[in-house]
């Protein structure tokens, strides 16, 4: 064969490659075993209610509650495609448990952006990795929200959250979208970041914004607004989490800094780490009393709760990364069928002593999406429950409890053929942290179905004690909650 | 994603400070413009709203012909303006709910009353643009304006 002919062939079958990446129906056609890329296709509608198939074990008869996921689902529209996974039209799913059995509805949130993308059937709004296309039109953050990365249910609400905007309001049973949420009228589009940290009182504390400002909102149980106070930072760190103790948030300033103003978003941060990582540390009874502790360049996305002890030390959680090689490039990639290798996350306890200085504990596993006890949260606990088992795809393929006490990692491994998102705790009868559920969901490419497992929390390695499958593969979601029955 | 909400905020529209008063009256009265502001979505406060004559004072922050309040008490408010020379104009207008005179915004800057331009056009990042808003003033002319 000729070299030019040869050429030309390769970059024919390459443009096909290309193209069966970002065609939704070869991820639902289910006649092959779908690859990863089936965890980044679209989803071209709203999946009305389904009963999903019972595929091995039992749920026990007391066990009953919605599992709410939210995740991006829709990238593509004509020729156009979003640039980052973060950018997707956000899809709120309800895993619904009763009886032993178990139901699926999904729903796009209906915004402004999703609204005005669909009439122009292409991708213009800018986001994290999304350059702005022609037929734009923001006249506010809100017009820009994808309600695409989390969702929590306050007051009786189910909000779905993003993090430059506002939370959308959804029906809890149906999904249908109802609005953005405004807590107070003068903060009318203020951003309420999508890791909110929850008081086992029920109390809400979560931040927005960035830059040189945070906003910290505390919010009742039951939904009112108590203050929002603008906090100043002392450099202009992307943070897309926090933690708490019973007395005090902590605001991790890892040195992936904004140095522009400019779309897409993460084309204006820059890696800087010889900078290091700043931990800022405010107490929540006076919010001017701040600290600031200094530790070695990390990136990450997500921490866990955290407690401090009897002398003033501050210990939590995250998922460490040496630098942000993911959120920069490789979450654009995915979107092109495309796996670029980055930094582990490493489950990482940081330690904040009271003389000022601060250190780091690493397991050495890898982690992340870490998800802990509410009843526990600000007090000392013993389980981070974490995905683990990345291997060949851009997906972790296991599930994880690590135990701080014992110093080991409680996991199943749902194989190869298995896409793991992250796994909520659900308490048991008793307070004892350890006698809790998981409940998460997987994407079997096999199956080509998104599938639900319940595992016990202290027997992860025996594997799910029920599952189910839907008739659907849904692409990878990030977060959720569960709302028992 | 906190740069988006600054970035915005930062080109956000600037509704020129508005007051009611007397501005330039046309000593040549010759149409009557009924605007009508539907989509109100809290029956309160006022309309404020100023009428331009040209690009240059619409696009570029120049002086308007009128300035209007409208109080409002329902979900649909219409007013009458007299004596407009026949032409092309165009509308910029915000419901102040809080009856302040201001368009009131957010911490970061960001607008938190309803607004909305002539031609129901629309923005980019900014206030809608002359070209997309203008429209004809000759005898009498209804023009509606949702919000």
């Amino acid at each position: 064969m000729q070299p030019d002919r040869r050429q030309l062939l390769q970059s024919l079958i390459a443009a096909a490659a290309a193209g069966a990446v970002i065609t939704p129906d070869r991820a639902l056609a289910g006649a092959a075993p779908a690859d990863w890329t089936v965890g980044v296709a679209d989803v071209e509608g709203d999946i009305a209610p389904q009963a999903m198939r019972r595929i091995g074990g039992r749920a026990p008869v007391d066990f009953g509650g919605s599992l709410y996921r939210n995740g991006p689902a829709k990238f593509r529209r004509g020729t156009s495609a979003a640039g980052h996974w973060f950018d997707g039209d956000g899809m709120m799913r309800r895993f619904a448990v009763n009886d032993g059995a178990a139901t699926l509805t999904a729903r796009f949130a209906d915004t402004p952006k999703r609204r005005l993308e669909t009439s122009l059937n292409r991708i213009v709004i800018p986001g994290f990795g999304t350059a702005q296309g022609e037929g734009a039109r923001m006249n506010n953050n809100d017009d820009a929200n994808s309600a695409n990365t989390s969702v929590m249910m306050l007051g009786g609400e189910l909000l779905a959250l993003w993090e430059g905007g506002s939370a959308v309001r959804m029906d809890p049973d149906d999904l249908a979208t109802i609005g953005f949420k405004t807590f107070r009228r003068d903060l009318k589009h203020m951003p309420f970041s999508a890791h909110p940290r929850v008081e086992p009182d029920g109390t809400v504390w979560n931040f927005g914004g960035g830059g040189s400002n945070a906003g910290l909102w505390r919010i009742a149980a039951d939904g009112t607004l108590r203050d929002w106070t603008n906090i100043k930072l002392p450099r202009r760190s992307y943070f897309h989490d926090f933690s708490m103790t019973a007395r005090h948030i902590i605001i991790v300033l890892q040195p992936w800094l904004q140095e522009a103003f400019a779309f897409p978003l993460s084309t204006a941060m820059k890696w800087r780490p010889e900078q290091g990582t700043q931990i800022m540390v405010i107490d929540k009874d006076d919010l001017t009393r701040q600290r600031i502790y200094e530790l070695p360049a990390f990136a990450a996305f997500h921490y866990g709760d955290g407690w401090e002890e009897s002398d003033g030390t501050i210990r939590f959680d995250g998922c460490l990364e040496a630098d942000p090689t993911f959120g920069q490039t490789a979450a654009s990639a995915l979107l092109r069928g495309e796996h670029i290798r980055s930094p582990q996350p490493t489950l990482t306890q940081i330690v904040l002593h009271p003389g000022g200085n601060a250190s780091m504990l690493s397991t050495g596993i890898a982690a992340e999406f870490p998800v802990s006890d509410r009843r526990l949260a600000g007090y000392r606990r013993r389980l981070t429950t974490h995905v683990t088992g990345y291997r060949d795809t851009p997906f972790p393929h296991a599930i994880a409890a690590w135990d701080w006490q014992r110093g080991r990692d409680d996991r199943y491994d749902f194989g190869s053929h298995q896409l793991v998102e992250e796994f909520q705790y659900v308490p048991g009868r008793s307070a004892d942290e350890r006698e809790g559920w998981l409940i998460g969901t997987t994407l079997n490419m096999t199956a080509n179905a998104t599938e639900l497992h319940l595992l016990r929390a202290d027997a992860v390695a025996r594997g799910p004690v029920a599952s189910w499958r839907a008739n659907v593969a849904l692409p990878i979601a990030f977060h959720g909650t569960f709302v028992g029955a | 994603m906190n740069i988006l909400t600054r970035l915005i905020a930062a080109t956000m529209l600037s509704l020129p400070a508005m007051t009611a008063g007397a501005l330039a009256q046309d000593p040549a009265p010759s149409s009557r413009l009924t605007v009508t502001f539907d989509k109100i979505a809290e029956p309160t406060g006022q309309i404020m709203f100023v009428v331009f004559d040209s690009e240059e004072a619409f696009d570029r922050g120049g002086k308007p012909v009128r300035a209007i309040v409208v109080p409002v008490d329902a979900a649909s408010e219409t007013t009458i303006i007299e004596g407009l020379p026949a032409g092309r104009y165009g509308i910029k207008a915000f419901h102040d709910i809080d009856s302040d005179g201001k368009m009131s915004s957010n911490p970061y800057g960001m607008p938190t009353e309803p607004f909305a331009f002539s031609n129901n056009a629309v923005g980019n990042m900014g206030p809608a643009k002359w070209a997309d808003a203008a429209f004809d003033v000759r005898g009498a002319v209804t023009h509606s304006i949702a919000f």
